[in-house]
C-alpha cells in the first residue's frame, strides 16, 4: 500500500483496469440482453401456432373460432377478409384455448370469402370460405 | 510451463483481463442464442412433423342396427293366420297376417325385444326408435305403437313423438309407422335391454280388419363416434363440432386413439340431429377429421 501511494503512477493502472473491466461487463450485460429479447421474439415467433376450428356466417357477421395449438399465447392483431383489413379489437388466445373471433362483416351467400387472421408476430393463417 | 508464461504475459498485459471476459462472455451468448434457437426450431420441426403424419378418419354412427323380434307375438286380442314372427324380422316382404276378433273386431298383440347393450351400452343411449312396417285391409282405423313402462309397469305412450296413432294410407302397398321415444325412454328400457312392443288398434270398430306386418323392430338413437388412426401418432381428440345450417355446437371431449388403431367414442351429451349435418373432430395437434351426414 506504502509502494502504490509512493509510486504516483500506479493508481492510473488500476483505475484503467477496473473502470475497462466495468465498461467490458456493462457492454456485454447490454449483448446479452439484447440476445436474450432477440432470441425470446424468435423462440416466441417459431412457437406460435393456430388453426381455425369453425367459420360461421351469421347475420351480419363472421364468426371464426380459433384454437391455440402452439407452444406460446398469441393475440390476432388484424383480421382481411378478400384482402380488406376489418376492425377487430385485439384478440388474445392462451396456449391450448379456444375462442370465437367475431368480425362485424355483411356478407352474401353463396360467396367465396378469403380470410386472412394475423397475429401481432406476424403468424398468419388464412383459407377460403364458402358463405352458405 | 508455456501456461504460466501465457498468465504472466497476460498480467503484464493489462488490457488483457478485459479482452478475456469479453471473449467469454460472447461464447457465452452465442452459445446460448444459438442453443436455444436451434433447440427450439428443432422441438417445432417435430411438432409439425407429428402433425403432418397424423391421419384420422371419422365415421358417426347416429342410429343403432335395428333389434327385432325374439319370439313368436303373443296375441291378446284376435289371431295369427298366417306366416310367423320370424317373417317380422326384416324389411322384405315376407309377412306374417294377423286378424281381428269377431265382433268387436280388435287386434292386440305384443312381442319381446332386445337392445344388445355390450355393443351400445345403456348410459350412452339418447332415445330409442320403434318402426313397424305394415298393411292393414282397412284405412280408416288408427294403428298405436306402445311399449312397456318398467317404471308404471303397464304399456304406455307417454314420451313418444306420436300418440295418436297412425292411419293407413294404402290396402295395397306398404305403410311405415315409427315413433320415438326421446323422453322417458329409460323407463321403457329394462336394464338387460328388454322391450315390450305392443302394436294394438283403436278399439271396437265396424271391420273386421286383416294385418300383415312385414318389419317390427327397435333401435337406439345414439352418437356413437368411430375413428381409425391410420397415422404414424397417436392422436387425441379434444373437441367435436356439430353443424348444421343454423347451428354451430361445439363439445370438448377428451379420447385418445392409438396409431394404426380403430376406436369408438360414445357420447351422451352429443345431441346428434335430424337431417343433414357435419361432424367434426379436432384434435390436439390441430387436425380436423370431418364426416358428412345427409
Amino acid at each position: 500500500m506504502k509502494k502504490l501511494f509512493r509510486n504516483k503512477r500506479a493508481i492510473t493502472p488500476v483505475l484503467s483496469s477496473l473502470l475497462l473491466t466495468v465498461i467490458t461487463v456493462a457492454a456485454m450485460s447490454l449483448a446479452a440482453t439484447a440476445a436474450y429479447v432477440i432470441s425470446d421474439n424468435l423462440h416466441q415467433t417459431m412457437g406460435e401456432r393456430f388453426i381455425v376450428e369453425d367459420v360461421w356466417f351469421r347475420t351480419g357477421s363472421i364468426n371464426v373460432y380459433l384454437h391455440n395449438v402452439g407452444k406460446v399465447d398469441l393475440t390476432v392483431s388484424s383480421v382481411y377478409i378478400n384482402f380488406t383489413l376489418q376492425s377487430t379489437s385485439p384478440f388474445a388466445l392462451q396456449v391450448g384455448k379456444t375462442g370465437w373471433l367475431n368480425v362485424t362483416y355483411t356478407w352474401t351467400s353463396g360467396k367465396v370469402y378469403h380470410i386472412n387472421i394475423v397475429t401481432t408476430r406476424g403468424t398468419k393463417v388464412a383459407d377460403y370460405y364458402v358463405a352458405p | 510451463m508455456r501456461t504460466i508464461m501465457l498468465l504472466h504475459k497476460l498480467r503484464k498485459n493489462k488490457r488483457g483481463f478485459s479482452t478475456v471476459i469479453a471473449v467469454v462472455l460472447s461464447l457465452v451468448i452465442l452459445v446460448v442464442v444459438v442453443a436455444n434457437v436451434v433447440l427450439w426450431d428443432y422441438t417445432m420441426n417435430q411438432y409439425d412433423w407429428e402433425k403432418l403424419h397424423e391421419g384420422l378418419s371419422l365415421t358417426v354412427t347416429a342410429r343403432s342396427t335395428w333389434f327385432i323380434v325374439q319370439s313368436e307375438y303373443r296375441i291378446n286380442n284376435g289371431s295369427i293366420t298366417g306366416g310367423s314372427y320370424l317373417d317380422t324380422q326384416a324389411d322384405d316382404e315376407i309377412y306374417e297376417t294377423f286378424r281381428e276378433t269377431a265382433a268387436p273386431r280388435v287386434l292386440d298383440i305384443n312381442g319381446t325385444f332386445f337392445i344388445d347393450l355390450a355393443k351400445y351400452p345403456l348410459t350412452y343411449i339418447q332415445g330409442i326408435e320403434i318402426l313397424i312396417k305394415f298393411q292393414a285391409t282397412d284405412t280408416s282405423e288408427a294403428w298405436f305403437l306402445k311399449a312397456y313402462n318398467w317404471t308404471a309397469n303397464t304399456y304406455s305412450n307417454s314420451g313418444f313423438n306420436s300418440t295418436t296413432g297412425y292411419t293407413p294410407t294404402t290396402t295395397t302397398g306398404w305403410d311405415y309407422y315409427q315413433v320415438s321415444i326421446t323422453n322417458r325412454w329409460t323407463s321403457y328400457v329394462k336394464s338387460d335391454g328388454k322391450m315390450f312392443i305392443k302394436f294394438h288398434d283403436a278399439g271396437a270398430d265396424p271391420t273386421r280388419t286383416t294385418v300383415r306386418i312385414d318389419f317390427l323392430a327397435v333401435r337406439a338413437t345414439i352418437a356413437l363416434f368411430s375413428f381409425k388412426n391410420n397415422g404414424q401418432v397417436t392422436s387425441h381428440v379434444t373437441s367435436v363440432w356439430v353443424i348444421t345450417s343454423t347451428i354451430h355446437s361445439r363439445y370438448d371431449v377428451d379420447f385418445f386413439i392409438n396409431s394404426g388403431t380403430a376406436a369408438s367414442f360414445f357420447s351422451p351429451n352429443i345431441n346428434l340431429p335430424k337431417g343433414s349435418y357435419l361432424v367434426k373432430t379436432i384434435t390436439e395437434r390441430g387436425n380436423v377429421a370431418v364426416y358428412s351426414v345427409g
